[in-house]
């Protein structure tokens, strides 16, 4: 079921499955590829040509793009993102966040010292601890995410 | 004659105020081009969470949808955020802003609902005090390029104050950009949310297996994406009438400057004829007085 070279009636440019990033600001990305990893909000879930429609929530992490036109079948591409919705149908992946960061320019330096930083705050009073965690946890991700592309 | 001189110097102060004013339209129609890319560019990200938000209201859940947000309450405590400029020489921008405030403020005082108010814009800020409003917030950071970063905290504030009841209603002051010939100082009730309805014939296009209309699942459930999706809503119409307000801000600005311009060119033009006049009405005198001394010394 899965694989580029399908019928030929499918034209050369439709191949894969399209990937649009939009953030509040602006349409941070919109190109085709032939995989992409996306990270809901219990683990990371791949999407390739023909699923099944679905509109699912997004946790923080890595959205990784295989194959995107243009580059080679193995060329990754792939971004951070910060919770969020994604609109899965019709062979397009629609990603909705409040933050994208191509993970080309994070810096793993910089997300890893945020990440100390925000380990050694104190946080007081049930509102502040799970506000802290959050921030953690997509501070973790972050190291993760600018740690895999350097 | 001091009158040329006097008129002389009048035309060029005219003239240098004009070259400012030329320059300030320029600058401002720099800056509302920017303004209308971004608040473009904001756009898709509203569209696609209201036909999220559109798909779960078509599915319809049995109960209907409930969510704190969208909850009606009596109105005890309102919230009134006004957003004006931080600079003036934008013609009515800033004083229709602070009218309608006004107007809104005046009518929940009448009504006896206690009020929060925030005011951004240092003119906002500076006009409301002269007339005696208390304001529990001040911004005055928003200029031309508005930051959803920057708009997030404050409508995340006023989420949480209205989930634990501290506030029951938010209206937003600010001008509305509906297009460059027209903007409308409005006053919008973005809390209590609206609750969403399914697009017209959803419920029967849903039925129908096309693939103009999709059956999707929903990770983890759709009331569980609701619940994240209304705050989500909400911040991006909070962000976009920062953004009107920005645009509509330089088009005062353009259309005010470029009045100005044309004012003075036509200020110009009479000082100009008034100053010519004087001065060969001066000549024409020195020429008489000679006349009459080679006159009189003839004699």
């Amino acid at each position: 079921m899965a694989g580029t070279t399908t019928s030929a009636s499918s034209a050369r440019s439709t191949i894969g499955v399209r990937c649009i990033i939009v953030t509040p600001e602006t349409t941070v990305l919109d190109t085709r590829g032939r995989f992409v990893s996306l990270p809901l909000f219990d683990g990371q879930r791949g999407v390739g040509r023909g699923h099944a429609p679905f509109i699912g929530r997004l946790g923080v992490g890595e959205v990784r793009i295989t194959g995107e036109q243009g580059s080679g079948a193995e060329q990754v591409r792939s971004s951070f993102i910060e919770g969020g919705f994604v609109e899965v149908g019709q062979d397009t992946v629609t990603i909705i966040t409040q933050r994208a960061i191509s993970a080309a320019t994070l810096d793993a330096k910089a997300a890893r010292a945020n990440l100390e930083a925000l380990r050694t705050q104190k946080a007081t009073g049930d509102e502040a601890i799970a506000a802290r965690l959050q921030a953690e946890e997509a501070a973790r991700a972050m190291v993760r995410v600018a740690e895999r592309a350097s | 004659m001091a009158k040329a001189r006097a008129l002389d110097r009048r035309r060029r102060s005219v003239k240098n105020i004009r070259k400012i004013t030329r320059t300030m339209e320029l600058i401002a129609t720099a800056r509302f081009k920017k303004a209308m890319d971004r608040s473009l560019s904001a756009r898709d990200y509203t569209l696609r969470l209201t036909k999220i938000l559109e798909n779960i209201a078509s599915i319809g859940t049995g109960t209907g949808l409930e969510h704190p947000l969208l909850e009606v309450r009596p109105t005890k405590r309102s919230a009134v955020l006004v957003l004006t400029g931080n600079r003036g020489l934008c013609g009515g921008y800033n004083s229709n802003i602070v009218r309608q405030a006004q107007a809104i403020l005046g009518q929940w005082r009448s009504e006896n609902v206690g009020l929060h108010t925030a005011v951004s814009g240092k003119r906002g800020i500076s006009a409301l005090k002269f007339r005696g409003v208390p304001m529990d917030e001040r911004y005055t950071t928003f200029e031309d390029k508005p930051e959803f970063a920057a708009v997030a905290p404050i409508g995340r504030a006023y989420l949480a104050a209205y989930q634990a009841g501290e506030i029951d209603r938010l209206d937003v002051v600010y001008t509305k950009f509906d297009s460059i010939a027209r903007q409308s100082a409005v006053t919008e009730t973005l809390l209590p949310l609206k609750p969403p309805e399914a697009p017209r014939g959803g419920q029967q296009a849903a039925a129908a297996p096309s693939s103009a209309s999709q059956e999707y699942d929903f990770y983890p459930s759709a009331e569980s994406i609701l619940e994240e999706i209304l705050p989500a809503s909400f911040l991006s119409r909070l962000f976009k009438c920062f953004l009107d307000a920005a645009v509509s801000e330089q088009v005062a600005r353009m259309v005010a400057m470029k009045a100005a311009s044309e004012n003075a060119g036509s200020l110009i033009k009479d000082l100009s004829r008034r100053y010519n006049r004087a001065r060969q009405s001066q000549i024409t005198g020195e020429i008489m007085e000679i006349l009459g001394g080679v006159e009189a010394l003839k004699k």
